[in-house]
């Protein structure tokens, strides 16, 4: 454990410096306008993000597609872990829900988002696409996770007369823990792009509506502005889950 | 218990009677080129209830096959496994079996007490306080209740799983090599406690091991067996009185029964 510490700090610091060319790279590129008008400057994006009298406007966009996000994500995660764990108790149901869920991995979000639209309406196509791609990350993930009860533990529950659904909670379930969150990781930016893509088929608000609008009227700061709130949410989401996914390996490895 | 009033009923003799019954077994394994593997050919022995006998032999000998099919983790091909005249499955359903592995097998996101507590969980036993205490201090883990097993050594981690295996104060106890992964001293160290804790609770228990020594010192009777495919070579009723110290393992005739078991052990291994 001690010895990790010292190559992880190294790595934060390598990671930081190379994020901080890249920003420095982007200002430069911007203020020189080598890349034409479309290329603002880093300076320019912040200080239009910042504007007081945008911040309702970005407020708005935010609250809604973290709305969006919240909604479609959860019920994602709750369906895609409860899928796998009727498949993993239910061992018949397993090959029907990996194809039913493969096959649904398979469509493509942005042909589904019309269909979407038209059933459940502009407002819950967002979250709906959301979900879809939530599930079947953590669809995924759970399933293999609860390949990670080493034999020895399930030769232990054997011994000790554990019933199926015994096994599943006092075994399987916190052996998969670590695996669970890691995968509740990935989902999340993946569940932003379904939010994203929802929202420009015409959700009345949102920072996809935002994106799509800004760039029809080529409006450049506010589209750049838009895709750095998207890419802040989706970072925060990712490294809090991070955090998560450290104390789950702490607390069941 | 339940298991020993079926017998009663079924008119088994108590008592003396052999508790574990291996018959004629037989086991063969495919392997992964189609090829069969003769892996045990026609073991037989019994356990008498509340005898401790030890199984030794080389390595790849089929002796954790044994073990296995008495816990119910394996079948045998041909030939009749029994305990109380029962499947073995039986008695794992009725959470009367106890199992310490050559692997600890604790689950690492519980502590030490929770750990222990585990046979109660599962069985859906209500958890005896009294008995996890006294089962951590007779491991001597008193202090250590809150720890998880990460934070222990292997011999702690060892001891903790045979408390486990002992908590419901099981009817059949095996151990199936449980302190093959340790160095010599904490391995001595751990026979001489096992043997404490099996005097005070007198169980059913077989142990796999492929030390002479270990065997010797803590069985009534110790079988040799051959190599693959296995069977039982040689059967050797151990004289030591109990409890046996130190002193019984200096003496001139642990050092005969010593050498003769490794002569047995030799003469049969594969080449």
């Amino acid at each position: 454990m001690a010895a990790s510490a010292q190559p992880r700090e190294g790595s934060v610091l390598l990671g930081a410096l190379g994020i901080g060319m890249f920003l420095l790279a982007w200002e430069i590129i911007g203020q020189n306008r080598w890349l034409g008008l479309t290329w603002p400057a880093l300076s320019e994006v912040v200080a239009f993000l910042l504007t007081p009298s945008r911040q309702a406007l970005f407020l708005r966009a935010l609250t809604a597609s973290l709305g969006s996000l919240a909604v479609g994500y959860c019920l994602g995660l709750v369906t895609g872990i409860a899928a796998a764990m009727l498949a993993h108790t239910v061992s018949p149901m397993r090959a029907s829900l990996d194809t039913m869920s493969a096959f649904i991995h398979a469509i493509p979000s942005i042909a589904l988002a019309p269909l979407f639209i038209v059933f459940l309406g502009r407002e819950s196509t967002p979250a709906a696409l959301a979900a879809l791609s939530t599930f079947f990350v953590m669809y995924v993930t759970t399933t293999s996770s609860f390949a990670s009860s080493r034999p020895e533990w399930i030769d232990l529950m054997r011994v000790l007369g554990a019933s199926r659904l015994t096994r599943l909670r006092m075994l399987d379930i916190p052996a998969a823990i670590p695996i669970i969150v890691g995968g509740m990781r990935l989902a999340a930016p993946s569940a932003l792009i379904g939010v994203i893509i929802g929202e420009w088929f015409g959700a009345s608000r949102g920072v996809g509506v935002l994106i799509i609008n800004a760039m029809q009227n080529f409006q450049i700061p506010l589209l750049w502005s838009a895709v750095v709130l998207a890419v802040i949410v989706s970072l925060s989401l990712f490294a809090l889950l991070g955090l998560l996914q450290e104390y789950a390996e702490r607390r069941f490895r | 218990m339940s298991a020993t009033g079926t017998a009663k009923e079924s008119g088994l003799p108590v008592g003396p009677a052999p508790s574990v019954q291996v018959r004629d077994v037989v086991k063969k394994f495919s392997l992964d080129d189609g090829q069969p593997l003769l892996a045990l050919d026609g073991i037989s022995l019994e356990i008498a209830a509340e005898s401790f006998v030890a199984l030794i032999g080389p390595s790849g000998c089929g002796k954790s096959t044994v073990l296995r099919m008495i816990a119910s983790l394996d079948t045998p091909t041909s030939g009749s496994v029994t305990v109380n005249g029962n499947p073995p499955a039986a008695l794992a359903a009725n959470h009367r079996l106890g199992v310490a592995f050559q692997d600890h097998a604790l689950l690492p996101w519980l502590d030490v007490r929770r750990n222990i507590e585990l046979p109660y969980r599962v069985s859906g036993v209500p958890v005896d306080d009294e008995r996890v205490a006294q089962l951590i201090a007779l491991v001597g883990l008193t202090g250590l209740e809150r720890a998880r097993p990460k934070q222990l050594s292997g011999g702690m981690r060892q001891r903790v799983a045979i408390a486990r295996s002992l908590v419901l104060r099981p009817e059949v106890l095996l151990l199936d090599e449980p302190f093959g992964a340790l160095d010599a001293v904490t391995r001595r160290h751990m026979n001489h406690e096992l043997q404490r804790i099996w005097t005070e609770e007198k169980l059913t228990t077989l142990l796999v091991t492929h030390s002479v020594d270990e065997a010797l010192f803590l069985a009534d009777r110790v079988l040799v067996m051959s190599g693959r495919p296995g069977h039982v070579i040689q059967s050797l009723d151990v004289p030591f009185a109990r409890p046996r110290t130190v002193e019984t393992t200096r003496s001139e005739l642990f050092h005969q029964l010593q050498d003769e078991l490794t002569a047995a052990l030799d003469s049969r291994a594969e080449h």
